[in-house]
């Protein structure tokens, strides 16, 4: 979070005076002039980024989440679809640090478990819609015309569902299982990313640079891939953690509706609804609590990476 | 601009067609609602029965074709569970829908407006931290989990009703549907008093704004008038699709609060697999969401006079 | 000046519009960036007064500060003020000052496509500029604004009046930025850069239709530009302004045929000229304008002077008189300066 008083800006917009100069002159930085053009557009938004500390804390949140998810089977003190019907809805502390559910099971090796499954199923959903939703996109708006048409079209009808019930619906079709939350959510989910880069390709497809590349005869395929697609693709970068952040709540959502995943999983969604639905214990609160925490945690810290991003990128926007 | 309106209308129809013709195959046939399915054993001459008795042992593009036609009447078919006409299962719960998203709609607009101007025009001030920070909070925290635990803590508490319900108490209607409107408006609010502000602040440093200043307008005026109608395009855009969102995450935040509303509603059917009363519904979804995106184009075309001539 | 109706009894005629000494400095984190640093001059009914000066020179500072819209803070006024009529802007409160602006004090911009509100109907947005400071109805406010742009010579302004910015060309914005500006017969018109971002044929009727308004009107013009070139037949006195400060003031025959600052020389040099009979080579000003958070010590142009000396480093050079009763430059060469200038037009 950049809110910190900027008067440089603020008297930079007074300055403005004509078009040619309007710059660096009046807000001098000497010396990241010349390293600006070494560095690459990547290099600098980590620049920027590392400034963020909101964002810094959540990335390394981020990493911290990704090794406790690796090394789940490892550090998990029980297996979490054991059961112990002599010990059920123990509270939190002793051999259980966050006690047990309805079924005797350990709750922290339930939510261990379900920081494998989510993560799991946020970066392949991230991933299979990104790669689908970027191809098409780009292929849409740098054809334009039939191509274009064809996919704008198809997403068009993909964004008329709802997203969570039109999961509901393809997981209805294909059956139970990670693998069929995670193909329904990416059928879900391309069209806002193709629409995202579609929109950026257009943008960058009549600017001058991209003129000038055509105008010297480069093929379209290196205009793509050397002129639009690295300038284009900045914004896809960052909704793609913003998409996983959406995949981890949609894939709880669904389990506590009761669709997606086995009912037995140790899924958050799934001990969530075990927790505020089948168990009304009173002072159970903690069947509930730590898992939708958990899901909480986690698109907080992908949710404050992408907003990070999107300062780092265009930092007049804060 | 009645060009514009015509091509966008057809354009809506194509997309309804397409979608309806999905959801179609989606539902009746890759997944039947008459098999034999885990413990539940459906002798072959009772589902050849049902299937008659339900117009399925028809060709699809005939199915189809009926559902269309009885769609346009306002025939939604009858469902499988208790026989009751669709529509009028969904005439009951819709009211209910409507005023959950109504009032969600005009906490968020409001909240959500207003909290993004202040933070614009008193830029780095106490209140624009502060709504700086709420946002990017509301904004990580998904609708599910507001919903979990307003339902967890609140519920019961002074006038909202007790979740899960006893049905033998009925509560007057604007105390359910306050904890639900307040879940579904949460995130929504944030996102726009962060569009507000970006758009309010990036058109604050137009040229235009210097020249009404110059005119030697009032503040108010300079932000009331010149900066709000130019910034409110992009939130009126969201808004638009935030509708269409809102009544996807209905099902959830309905489920969670037990609101007799369609997305509850549409949850029993998927749980009874009741294959008419989800295609009216998801129909209903898409039909909403294609008129809104619709009024939306039209609207930032009224809004925006440089959109009308392309 | 003569026949001014505000004459002040009490002594000398207070010029229409005055700048004492003005500075406009704004904090930074990279330092105290004097946009604009001890600048004075005046200008009174009739009269075009031209600011000369690249970008960043703080031309366009000043002319915002005139009409009030500078922020502050970020920026602060350690000394100086403006007198409309004798009467102090910088002193005044914000809500008399935002009666004078529109009415007493009209700018026009550079770029006519962004100064003009994209989502309001021209003909609206001049009448709103009459309604500001007249109590007039809807409908006298644009039968006012038809006649303005009758009067700019906006062709069919029956039907301009309901289009939007949009449908306008540059120079047809421009007109109707100047209707508006003009909508309240103001004593003084600022314009700022009103012809760079036009095409150049354009730009001459432009120029015309502003110098034909003032006559109609007897306003002051202030004209705030970056080309020697748009001013050369229109202003009456010249203002060249290097970062921050004046370095050269006079008539425009004196600026433009006996330049006395190495700044002006250089402007002049890089300029074609029609009206010499051989051309000299042109020679562009090497570098570019310093930040003006980091301005050189001295003479602050010394670093692209072409006739720069250890003299010019101790210290800023103040405004002399050098020759006539206006003209003044602060160059420590002016002599030297005046020399290659005949040099340079007779060789």
């Amino acid at each position: 979070m950049t809110t910190t008083p900027d008067p440089a800006t603020a008297a930079q917009a007074v300055f403005v005076e004509s078009a040619e100069h309007a710059g660096p002159g009046e807000a001098p930085e000497p010396q990241q002039q010349g390293k600006q053009k070494s560095h690459g557009q990547f290099a600098d938004m980590w620049r920027r980024f590392r400034r963020n500390r909101l964002a810094m804390a959540g990335l390394v949140v981020v990493v911290i989440l990704i090794v406790l998810a690796l090394l789940q089977p490892v550090i998990s003190p029980y297996d979490p679809y054991d059961q112990n019907l002599l010990n059920t809805l123990a509270s939190p502390g002793g051999d259980h640090l966050m006690g047990t559910d309805a079924l005797g099971r350990d709750l922290f090796s339930g939510l261990l478990y379900g920081l494998r499954l989510a993560l799991l199923v946020g970066l392949l959903t991230m991933l299979g819609s990104m790669t689908l939703g970027v191809t098409l996109g780009a292929l849409a708006g740098y054809r334009g015309k039939i191509a274009d048409g064809l996919v704008m079209r198809t997403t068009d009808i993909f964004l008329a569902f709802p997203f969570l019930i039109g999961a509901i619906l393809v997981v209805r079709t294909f059956g139970t299982g990670v693998f069929q939350v995670i193909i329904a959510l990416v059928i879900l989910g391309w069209p806002t990313a193709a629409r995202l880069m579609r929109g950026q390709i257009l943008a960058l497809r009549e600017s001058e640079y991209v003129e000038a590349a055509r105008s010297i005869g480069a093929s379209d395929w290196r205009i793509v891939t050397r002129h639009i697609l690295p300038n284009a693709i900045q914004p896809v970068f960052i909704y793609s953690f913003t998409s996983i952040g959406v995949a981890v709540v949609a894939m709880a959502s669904l389990a506590y509706l009761g669709v997606g995943v086995p009912p037995d999983t140790p899924e958050w969604g799934r001990m969530i609804n075990m927790g505020i639905e089948q168990v009304q214990v009173a002072g159970k609160d903690f069947l509930w609590m730590f898992p939708s925490a958990a899901i909480c945690l986690t698109t907080l810290v992908f949710a404050f990476v992408a907003d990070g991003l999107r300062d780092s990128l265009d930092p007049k926007l804060r | 601009m009645g060009k514009f309106v015509i091509r966008r209308l057809a354009q809506a129809v194509m997309v309804v067609i397409a979608a309806t013709i999905l959801l179609f195959i989606g539902l009746f046939v890759l997944g039947d609602p008459f098999a034999s399915s885990g413990d539940k054993v459906v002798p072959p001459e009772t589902q050849a029965i049902l299937r008659e008795k339900f117009g399925m042992d028809q060709s699809l593009p005939m199915q189809y074709l009926t559902y269309l036609g009885n769609l346009v009447t306002g025939d939604l078919g009858i469902d499988l569970n208790q026989r009751r006409p669709v529509a009028d299962m969904i005439g009951a719960a819709l009211p209910n829908t409507a005023r959950l998203a109504l009032i969600a709609i005009i906490i968020d607009v409001i909240i959500g407006v207003v909290a993004g101007i202040i933070a614009a025009v008193w830029r780095y001030s106490f209140w624009d931290v502060l709504v700086t920070i709420i946002t990017t909070l509301a904004i990580g925290v998904p609708t599910f989990v507001i919903g979990v635990w307003l339902r967890q803590t609140v519920s019961g508490v002074w006038i909202f009703p007790q979740v899960p319900r006893s049905f033998t108490e009925l509560a007057p209607w604007y105390t359910e549907v306050l904890l639900p409107a307040v879940t579904l408006a949460i995130v929504d609010a944030a996102f726009i008093a962060r569009l507000m502000r970006g758009s309010m602040l990036e058109v604050l440093r137009m040229d235009y704004i210097r020249t009404a200043r110059a005119k030697g307008l009032g503040e108010r005026t300079v932000i009331m008038k010149h900066a709000f109608r130019n910034s409110i395009i992009p939130v009126v855009t969201y808004v638009g699709i935030s509708i269409g969102i809102l009544l996807g995450g209905a099902i959830i935040t309905e489920t969670l609060f037990q609101y007799n509303g369609v997305g509850y509603l549409l949850y029993r059917s998927i749980l009874q697999n009741n294959n008419p009363v989800i295609m009216a519904i998801v129909t209903f979804a898409v039909l909403i969401y294609v008129l809104l995106s619709m009024i939306v184009d039209i609207l930032y075309a009224y809004l925006d006079p440089r959109i009308r001539l392309s | 000046m003569t026949g001014s109706a505000d004459i002040d009894l009490d002594g000398p005629p207070a010029p229409l519009l005055e700048v004492r000494d003005l500075r406009v400095h704004f904090k930074t984190d990279y330092g105290t960036v004097k946009a604009v640093d001890g600048v004075s001059w005046s200008v009174n009914e009739g009269e075009t007064l031209a600011i000369v000066g690249e970008s960043g020179s703080g031309k366009s500072v000043s002319a915002m500060t005139i009409l009030g819209l500078v922020p502050s803070p970020p920026a602060t006024f350690p000394s100086g003020d403006i007198f409309l009529r004798g009467r102090s802007l910088l002193k005044m409160p914000e809500r008399q000052q935002r009666k004078l602006r529109g009415s007493q004090i009209a700018m026009i911009f550079q770029d006519p496509l962004t100064a003009l509100n994209p989502v309001f109907k021209v003909g609206d947005q001049i009448a709103e500029m009459v309604r500001t400071h007249q109590d007039v109805s809807k409908h006298t406010a644009k039968k006012r604004a038809l006649d303005l742009l009758g009067e700019v010579g906006i062709p069919n302004p029956a039907v301009r009046i309901n289009q939007y910015p949009h449908e306008f060309s540059g120079g047809m914005r421009q007109r109707a930025m100047i209707a508006m500006a003009l909508a309240n017969d103001p004593h003084v018109l600022l314009a700022d850069e009103p012809t760079t971002a036009l095409d150049v044929t354009v730009q001459a009727q432009i120029m015309a239709l502003l110098e034909k308004l003032q006559e109609d009107r007897n306003t002051a013009i202030v004209l705030i530009t970056h080309d020697l070139g748009v001013v050369a037949s229109y202003a009456d006195r010249i203002n060249v302004m290097y970062a921050g400060r004046i370095v050269e003031s006079g008539t425009a025959d004196e600026i433009f045929y006996s330049p006395r600052h190495a700044y002006t020389y250089g402007l002049l040099s890089s300029l074609p000229r029609m009206d010499q009979s051989r051309q000299a080579r042109l020679q562009p000003i090497k570098g570019i304008p310093p930040s003006l958070a980091r301005v050189p010590q001295g003479c602050p142009f010394h670093p692209r002077c072409t006739f720069a000396t250890d003299a010019c480093l101790p210290q800023v050079p103040e405004l002399m008189p050098v020759d006539g009763a206006g003209h003044s430059a602060a160059c420590v060469h002016s002599d030297r300066v005046a020399i290659a200038y005949d040099e340079r037009v007779t060789q």
